[in-house]
């Protein structure tokens, strides 16, 4: 066997690997002794796996694997997301419990407050403009409307249309008919300060029919409402 | 590397006695021998025997005067010298015939070749490095062929691979730990030459 046979046998590997029969491997140990260069080969490769007994039979130091972030219902959970939202979380607990609380807490106690409402009469006599119906309201401040509805049969209830100054719609409210018997045709209404703004109003009654079908108009009262 | 031409003056060297020419030869070879014999004998004392009658009787050669004239042949003599002793072992073991020990005292200690002590040095950080570089899977594969000795037959059957595959491992891996070794032992020269 010479230099390049054995090359290409890959003669070290078997010959190490026990792969060879007798006389091949006879041959190639009459090679290796006389050429430095396999001699070498087959003392590296011997070296190799007599120390790899050694490092094999101890257990790998096996480098933990990144653990990828799962995305999922929890991705949310990782600190780069959930410490800035605990911050603003706080932000809006701390702004609640400073400002909007202590200012809700005040207005309820105002309203919880007995008190003497602005009234005004909306009557037939207004609807046909005999004289306009002054409301007279402290600016913020709810007043109350006490609104003559002609009750018909034929409605199963009725609906009231505020028109501002404007002539832009402000609220409307539906009542049953029911409501409208039992108040004896006049009827109250809290009406809440929607702006600030001074001037001719229009509440315009109409039947509803059945299916809440809007029906004719009723009556429509001119008030002027005057903000102190 | 080291690599030594066996030449001319190496072989009148030997011829002369002169202790590191001795101490490079029996170094050299008493480990292809041991690789040799690992296959064919069972005790390392056999092996052991074996290794120093085959120098005995090298060197008997070498200082008489029917020495060897081809220094190229030097390591094929060994070699068949190494092959008439072991077929000599064989059949003195069945007689419990102890091998001659003639001038084995004499010869130097093969332990302290300059190459062989660097390779046990480095070779097993070498080769945890090379090992820990593999796959998984090769790992196993290398660990049940060497270190379990299980038939490497059914180890390749289990691992769904062929021999060649095996082989190619071996040759990848043993290229690996050379040019680890190689690299070891330039940056150690360069250490030293500063």
């Amino acid at each position: 066997m010479d230099h390049s046979e054995a090359l290409q046998l890959m003669a070290t590997e078997r010959y190490l690997l026990d792969e060879f029969p007798p006389e091949i491997r006879d041959q190639f140990e009459e090679h290796f002794f006389g050429c430095p260069e396999c001699a070498i080969d087959v003392r590296m490769a011997a070296a190799f796996i007599e120390h790899s007994k050694k490092t094999l039979s101890t257990p790998a130091i096996v480098p933990m694997p990144a653990v990828p972030v799962k995305s999922g219902w929890f991705a949310w959970l990782r600190p780069a997301f959930v410490v800035p939202a605990f911050a603003i979380l706080l932000a809006v607990i701390g702004y609640q419990a400073l400002v909007v609380h202590p200012a809700l807490s005040n207005t309820i106690a105002e309203l919880t407050k007995p008190r003497v409402l602005e009234s005004a009469y909306l009557s037939s006599g207004t609807a046909r403009g005999d004289s306009q119906t002054v409301v007279t309201a402290p600016a913020g401040q709810p007043f109350v409307l006490f609104v003559d509805i002609p009750a018909d049969n034929r409605f199963s209830s009725y609906s009231a249309e505020l028109l501002s100054p404007a002539g832009t719609k402000v609220w409307a409210l539906t009542t049953p008919a029911e409501a409208v018997e039992s108040a004896k045709d006049s009827l109250a209404i809290r009406v809440a300060p929607a702006n600030n703004q001074s001037g001719e109003y229009v509440l315009v009654v109409r039947g509803m029919g059945a299916g809440a079908t809007e029906g004719p108009e009723l009556a429509r009262y001119l008030f002027n409402l005057q903000l102190r | 590397m080291q690599f030594f031409a066996f030449d001319g003056p190496y072989l009148e060297r030997l011829r002369a006695g002169d202790y590191r020419t001795q101490e490079h030869f029996v170094s050299y070879f008493s480990e292809l021998m041991r690789l040799k014999l690992h296959s064919r004998l069972r005790s390392e004392q056999a092996i052991e025997d074996v290794r120093q009658e085959t120098f005995a009787r090298v060197f008997a050669t070498l200082r008489s005067g029917a020495g060897i004239r081809e220094p190229e042949r030097l390591g094929a003599f060994v070699n068949s010298t190494c092959n008439n002793v072991l077929l000599e072992s064989y059949r003195s073991s069945s007689r419990n015939t102890p091998l001659e020990e003639e001038d084995s005292e004499r010869l130097p200690d093969q332990a302290v070749d300059a190459l062989n002590t660097l390779i046990h040095k480095q070779a097993a950080e070498n080769v945890r490095r090379v090992i820990d570089e593999l796959p998984e899977r090769d790992r196993r594969l290398l660990k049940e062929v060497f270190l379990e000795e299980r038939d490497k037959d059914l180890v390749c059957h289990d691992f769904g691979v062929d021999r060649n595959y095996l082989r190619v491992l071996l040759h990848r891996a043993k290229q690996n730990f050379r040019s680890m070794y190689l690299k070891t032992v330039t940056q150690r020269e360069q250490a030293g030459g500063e």
